[in-house]
């Protein structure tokens, strides 16, 4: 018996539900029953001390890593499992592939594809998995280069960009799949602050757009600018989850004050 | 102050650093180099004009194309096994990736030479009647015995490719680990299969590491291939050295054979700097 949730019928379902994942590395307890819920169109700042365990909770959100318990979905589906009686069996590695062009990830790292051209690296996933058209995904790929200001840039290697800008390439190829969450991983912790400022504008625009969006950072303009909500996690579970006006202006918890402390140096 | 910085708007000529260092160096050497090649001529160590008679011979020159062919259809052959030994080794499952272990344990670890005379004359020992039919009929694809089937470029070619296969899977697996896991990461968020992930960003990103490696591998198969000599298959060594123990020729016609190995050595070095020029490093 296979039971599936049907995704089109509602639409106000949320983008996001991390309902008691946990996760292990090892004996290691990384994630310990996180639960939170991402409305469509919100903007969530994941925030807590190195070691907290924000990224892992990303890349559990695409299944990049395997959670040892709970569940997670996006707009209602069981992200990488699917239910067979009382138990998640593990989908196919095609299955959990489709499933992860609906969630889009921007890594501190930038990690742009470095043999491919910033054009490549924004086409080849539309059409390898989206079969799509190659004049279509060039078109596409030119809008997105224009939406994070980089209009002259699509023939150029990625070592032949500074830092901020790979960043907003990485962006685009993120957009381009059209996803329906978009995660953000320390967006700008490997920029000099300078290059900072032209990703957050980028990360901005999404923003104002609508995206559904969910942010590790340590950046304040990012966190206290325009997010609308704060999940501060500390040694892998959720320590506080509020508005993000509320969280800077009256933090509940000890852990919360000394990270705001550290974070306004 | 002469160090002072200019600042009266004239340009100053740039005069760089001499490296007269270098240069005494340079000179020491050529020096040596002249001295020696003077040496050789006084004592007349070999008749150039015998060199020159068997340097376009007819055979020797069958003996180096059947050396290129050897070496490069070995090259291919290892770098197939090659590339299967390292998926399988990184493949994360435990028995491939202990079989393809003890594969390279065992073919990188005994001579080449020991490997080639195993082909050729144990192995027909060992097995000695080829014989493969269709199950559960009577056509029989081949019955033969075994050394018809072995000739010395069968047993050449095995035992090169086999070995190299080793090698080949060391390199490839080392070019593979080499590629950052953020670009994994990233290509599987996208929503790549594995296989794609595999196809489209590892193999491509590897293949810039292997390349010159590769490069390296063929030339030493190149020149290995005078292993081949030891099975009786008419390579450049195998015919220098008949040659030579007819008409007592030796030092030209050993000057002959390194002529032509130095020859493929060219090309290989050729083959790989386009490779790398395809393929740039970015
Ligand atoms: N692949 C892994 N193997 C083993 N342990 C890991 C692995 N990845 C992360 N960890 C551990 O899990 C814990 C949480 O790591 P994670 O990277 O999620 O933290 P984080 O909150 O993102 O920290 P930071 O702010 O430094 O990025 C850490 O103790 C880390 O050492
Ligand atoms: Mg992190």
């Amino acid at each position: 018996m296979i039971f599936m949730t049907n995704t089109s019928e509602k639409p106000t379902l949320p983008a996001v539900i991390a309902n008691a994942v946990s996760k292990y590395f090892g004996s290691l307890q990384v994630l310990k029953n996180v639960s939170f819920t991402v409305q469509p169109g919100e903007v969530v700042a994941l925030l807590g001390p190195s070691g907290a365990g924000k990224s892992t909770m990303l890349r559990c959100i695409n299944h990049l890593e395997k959670i040892d318990g709970g569940q997670v979905s996006v707009h209602g589906e069981l992200i990488g499992y699917q239910r067979q009686g009382d138990r998640l069996m593990e989908m196919s590695d095609k299955r959990i592939s489709e499933q992860r062009t609906t969630v889009g990830m921007v890594f501190q790292s930038f990690n742009l594809f470095r043999h491919m051209t910033v054009l490549e690296n924004i086409i080849t996933a539309p059409m390898m998995v989206h079969k799509r058209e190659k004049a279509e995904a060039i078109a596409q790929a030119h809008a997105l280069l224009q939406k994070v200001g980089l209009p002259d840039k699509a023939s150029f290697y990625p070592s032949q960009l500074s830092g901020g800008q790979q960043q907003r390439v990485a962006i685009a190829r993120a957009l381009a799949m059209e996803p329906e969450v978009l995660l953000l991983d320390e967006p700008t912790s490997a920029l000099d602050p300078e290059l900072s400022h032209e990703v957050i504008g980028t990360i901005k625009t999404l923003a104002d757009e609508g995206r559904t969006m969910l942010i590790t950072t340590h950046e304040m303009a990012i966190a206290r600018g325009f997010s609308d909500r704060v999940i501060f996690m500390v040694d892998g579970e959720v320590a506080e989850d509020v508005p993000a006006k509320q969280f800077f202006e009256s933090p509940q918890h000890e852990r919360s004050r000394q990270f705001l402390a550290q974070m306004e140096n | 102050m002469t160090n002072a910085l200019n600042t009266e708007g004239m340009s100053l000529q740039i005069v760089h650093r001499r490296r007269w260092g270098a240069w005494l160096l340079g000179a020491a050497t050529l020096i040596v180099v002249s001295t020696m090649i003077l040496a050789a001529v006084r004592a007349q160590i070999m008749d150039l004009e015998v060199f020159y008679r068997y340097l376009f011979d007819g055979q020797i020159m069958r003996g180096a194309f059947n050396a290129v062919v050897l070496g490069t259809l070995a090259l291919i052959i290892s770098a197939i096994i090659g590339l299967m030994l390292a998926l399988m080794r990184v493949s994360g499952n435990p028995i491939l990736a202990s079989v393809s272990a003890v594969y390279v344990y065992f073919f990188r670890g005994t001579p080449m030479l020991i490997q080639l005379l195993f082909w050729f004359n144990a192995f027909p020992i060992m097995f000695p009647d080829l014989y493969i039919s269709i199950p559960f009929t009577d056509v029989v694809l081949i019955d033969q015995r075994m050394t018809t089937v072995i000739t010395p470029f069968i047993a050449a070619l095995a035992g090169l490719s086999l070995a190299e296969g080793a090698y080949m899977s060391e390199i490839i697996r080392g070019g593979i680990m080499a590629v950052d896991d953020g670009q994994r990461s990233a290509a599987r968020a996208l929503g790549m299969t594995h296989n794609q992930v595999l196809r489209k960003i590892v193999i491509p990103q590897a293949g810039r590491i292997i390349i010159p490696a590769s490069g390296n591998q063929y030339i030493m198969l190149l020149k290995s291939t005078s292993l081949a000599s030891a099975i009786g298959y008419l390579e450049l060594l195998r015919i220098t050295t008949d040659i030579y123990s007819a008409n007592f020729r030796v030092v030209e016609l050993l000057a002959v054979s390194a002529f032509w190995y130095l020859l493929m050595t060219a090309f290989a070095t050729a083959l790989q700097t386009t490779l790398e020029k395809l393929f740039p490093q970015r």
